[in-house]
C-alpha cells in the first residue's frame, strides 16, 4: 500500500457516480474532438497549402473575372517559375448521384505542372492534351460517379446552359492526404471555343503561380499586383493559405462559434467534475480529519482530493480518446472523406487533437478539485471531527 | 515494532488498580492554567478555565462529566488537534502551544494513537492497510511497515482479519483495528474519546481488557473520555471534569 492506494480505492467508491462523471469526461471529450477534427479537417487545405504557390484573382471579387491575357503577364514576373489558371464552371451531375462538386475549366497544359499535389498518369495526361472535351476527375469522384476512364460523362452548370458532354480521359489521386479528390477538371479552351460560353470569352477567374522563393511571397505578390494597377482589372494576389481560406469567407463565423462551443463543452465537463468532488469531499470531511489526526499533513488531503480528481479526468478522456479514434478516426471520418469530401477531404482526429483534449481533461480535472481540495486541507482537524454526513 | 520493543527497561510502580506508574515525578501530559474559549457568534463560552493537570507517563486515566463539560475539548488539546487560549501544554516533554499545525501534525503522528467512539476506519480500505496509513508517514520500507502491521494486528488478536474490510467486521472487531492502528507507530500516549460508546458490554469489556494490557504490558500512557461508569472502573485514575474545572 502506499498513498496512491487510497485516492484509487476512493475513485469507485461511490460507482454509480464516478461512472456517470467519468462518462461525462468522455462524452466531453468526444465532442471537444469531434468540434475540433471538424474545425481542423475545415481549415486542413488551407493549412496544407503550398508555400511556393500564389494566387491571383480579381481585385474586386473572386466572383469577377480577369482577362486571359494576364497569364502571359504574370508569366513574366520575375521569380516566377510556373502559372496556370482555371474558372469555375458550376458543375453539377444532372443524374445527381451526389450533392456537390467542384469543377473547373483549367488550362490543359499547365495545369497539373503546377498543382503536381494531384498525380495523373502520364499517358493520361497525354491523352488529354490531344482531347478538347477531354475530362479528368480525382479518384474518389470517379467512383462515386461510377465513370472510368473512356466513359462519356454528361454536365450541366450553374452558369453556362445545357448539358455539357465530356470524355473522361484520366483520374488522378492525390499525393497529399488533405487533397480534394472530388474535383472535376476539364479544358478551359473546350468551354471558351464554345458558343454558350460568349459572354466570358477569353476571360479566367483565377491564377495560380509557383515561385522560386517561398520566403519572398509578400514582394512578388506586390511585383504581380504592381504590374495591373494601371489596368481597367487590377488583380489581388496571395498565398494558397489565404485564397483558400477567403473560399470559406462566412464560414470563418461559424468556425468561430464551433470553437466556442468546444470551450463551452470543456467548462460544462469542469463543472461536473467539480460537483462530483465536490460531493465526495463533503461526505468524506470527517475522514480526511481522522487523517489529519492521526498526522496527515494538509498537503496530503490536498494531495488526494486532486489525485481523485485528476484519476477521474484522466480515465475519462483516455476513454473519451479511444471512443475519438475508434467513432471518427475509424466510422465517421471515412464516412465523411467518402460523401463530403469537397468539405472534409480529410476528416481524422489529428494526434494534436487528441493530446489537447486529454491534456484539457487532466488539467480541468486539477482545477475542478482544487477549491474542494483546497478547502478541505484548511479545515481545522476538530471541526472536520464533528462533521458528520 | 514488536511486542517486546515497547516494554519499557525503566523500573515502575504501580496504583491502585495495579496499574504502572513509571516515574512518579514524572508528567508526561502537564497542563497549567489551560483556558479554552469559543464563540457562538459574538458570544463568548468558557470551556475550560484555568485547568491544571499533570498525567504521570504511563497511568491509565479516565475522565468523566456531563456532556459539554469540556472533556472532548480537553482531550482534543492534550493530543493536539487544538489549542487552547491560554495557559501551556506540555505532552511527552513538547510545548505544543509553540508549535506551528505542520509541526503538531507530525508531532501527533509521531507521540499519540487515537481510539474514537465510531472507529473511524476508512471503510475503502483493508484493516491491514488502515493500521498501515500512520505508517505511511514515516521511512519504513514496505516490508517493515507489514512487520509492524502484522504484529499490531496480532496484539489486538486480529491476524486473522487482515484483509476484511470494515464493513465484514463486528464493532467490537473494528474498534480494535482502530486500537491497532492506534499503536502500530509506537506512540507515547493513547487518546480515546468514549472507545467503548458504540459497543455492547461484551465488546466492551473486550476492548477495555485490551487497552490494560497495552498500559501494563507496553507501558502505554492513556487518557481516556468516557461517559461509562464500568470503563472509567477499569482505569487506574479517574477524573471528573464540571464546567471546565477537574472537580
Amino acid at each position: 500500500m502506499n498513498l496512491a492506494t487510497y485516492a484509487r480505492a476512493n475513485l469507485f467508491r461511490r460507482r454509480g457516480r464516478a461512472i456517470l462523471t467519468v462518462m461525462a469526461v468522455t462524452v466531453a471529450v468526444l465532442i471537444f474532438c469531434l468540434i475540433r477534427t471538424a474545425v481542423v479537417a475545415w481549415n486542413a487545405g488551407a493549412d496544407e497549402a503550398a508555400t511556393d504557390r500564389l494566387s491571383t484573382r480579381h481585385k474586386v471579387s473572386i466572383t469577377m473575372s480577369l482577362p486571359k491575357r494576364y497569364i502571359d503577364e504574370i508569366r513574366q514576373v520575375p521569380d516566377v517559375k510556373a502559372a496556370t489558371w482555371a474558372s469555375w464552371f458550376g458543375a453539377k451531375d444532372p443524374k445527381e448521384r451526389i450533392p456537390f462538386f467542384a469543377g473547373f475549366a483549367v488550362d490543359h497544359e499547365s495545369w497539373f505542372d503546377v498543382l503536381d499535389e494531384m498525380k495523373v498518369p502520364a499517358d493520361q495526361l497525354a491523352t488529354w492534351k490531344q482531347t478538347p472535351d477531354g475530362a479528368i476527375l480525382g479518384d474518389l469522384l470517379a467512383r462515386n460517379l461510377g465513370v472510368k476512364v473512356g466513359d462519356r460523362l454528361v454536365i450541366t452548370s450553374d452558369i453556362y446552359p445545357g448539358d455539357w458532354p465530356l470524355t473522361v480521359v484520366g483520374i488522378y489521386t492525390p499525393l497529399r492526404k488533405t487533397a480534394d479528390r472530388n474535383t472535376l477538371v476539364f479544358r478551359w479552351d473546350h468551354v471558351n471555343n464554345d458558343p454558350r460560353a460568349v459572354y466570358s470569352r477569353d476571360k479566367i477567374g483565377w491564377m495560380v503561380s509557383r515561385i522560386t522563393d517561398s520566403v519572398h511571397s509578400a514582394d512578388i505578390s506586390r511585383k504581380i499586383d504592381a504590374k495591373f494597377e494601371e489596368h481597367d482589372d487590377q488583380t489581388l494576389t496571395m498565398s494558397e493559405r489565404a485564397f483558400q481560406l477567403s473560399f470559406l469567407g462566412g464560414f470563418t463565423a461559424v468556425l468561430g462559434a464551433f470553437d466556442l462551443v468546444s470551450l463551452v463543452i470543456l467548462l460544462i465537463m469542469t463543472l461536473i467534475l467539480a460537483n462530483t468532488i465536490a460531493m465526495s469531499v463533503r461526505e468524506r470531511t470527517h475522514e480526511y480529519g481522522v487523517l489529519r489526526a492521526i498526522g496527515f499533513p494538509p498537503g496530503h488531503i490536498l494531495g488526494f482530493i486532486l489525485g481523485e480528481a485528476l484519476l477521474i479526468a484522466l480515465v475519462g478522456g483516455l476513454v473519451g480518446v479511444a471512443l475519438v479514434i475508434g467513432v471518427i478516426n475509424h466510422g465517421l471520418g471515412p464516412f465523411m472523406e467518402e460523401n463530403m469530401t469537397g468539405f472534409f477531404p480529410y476528416f481524422r482526429a489529428p494526434a494534436s487533437v487528441l493530446l489537447l483534449a486529454l491534456g484539457a481533461s487532466v488539467g480541468l480535472g486539477v482545477v475542478a478539485g482544487a477549491i474542494p481540495a483546497v478547502l478541505a486541507s484548511r479545515l481545522k482537524v476538530t471541526d472536520a471531527l464533528r462533521r458528520v454526513d | 515494532m514488536s511486542e517486546t520493543s515497547q516494554m519499557s527497561e525503566t523500573s515502575t510502580t504501580s496504583d491502585k488498580a495495579g496499574h504502572p506508574v513509571r516515574g512518579q515525578s514524572r508528567s508526561i501530559v502537564k497542563l497549567s492554567g489551560i483556558a479554552k474559549t469559543f464563540y457562538r457568534g459574538s458570544e463568548p463560552i468558557q470551556v475550560l478555565d484555568g485547568l491544571d493537570l499533570d498525567v504521570p507517563d504511563g497511568s491509565f486515566e479516565a475522565l468523566m462529566g456531563p456532556s459539554g463539560s469540556g472533556k472532548s475539548t480537553l482531550l482534543n488539546i492534550i493530543a493536539g488537534l487544538d489549542r487552547p487560549t491560554g495557559g501551556t501544554v506540555i505532552v511527552a516533554d513538547a510545548d505544543l502551544t509553540r508549535m506551528s499545525d505542520g509541526q503538531l501534525a507530525k508531532w501527533r503522528s509521531q507521540t499519540i494513537g487515537f481510539v474514537f467512539q465510531s472507529f473511524n476506519l476508512i471503510p475503502v480500505l483493508t484493516a491491514a492497510q488502515n493500521v498501515e496509513l500512520p505508517l505511511l508517514l514515516t521511512s519504513l520500507s514496505r516490508s517493515q511497515r507489514a512487520k509492524h502491521v502484522a504484529t499490531a494486528m496480532r496484539i489486538v488478536g486480529l491476524e486473522d482479519r487482515m484483509h476484511h474490510y470494515p464493513r465484514q467486521l463486528s464493532g467490537g472487531q473494528e474498534q480494535r483495528v482502530a486500537i491497532a492502528r492506534a499503536i502500530v507507530n509506537d506512540p507515547k500516549i493513547i487518546v480515546a474519546d468514549e472507545p467503548t460508546g458504540d459497543l455492547d458490554r461484551k465488546s466492551a469489556d473486550d476492548v477495555l481488557t485490551l487497552m490494560e494490557r497495552l498500559n501494563k504490558e507496553m507501558n502505554k500512557t492513556i487518557f481516556m473520555v468516557t461517559h461509562d461508569p464500568a470503563a472509567a472502573e477499569r482505569a487506574g485514575v479517574r477524573r471528573k471534569l464540571d464546567k471546565g474545572a477537574l472537580q
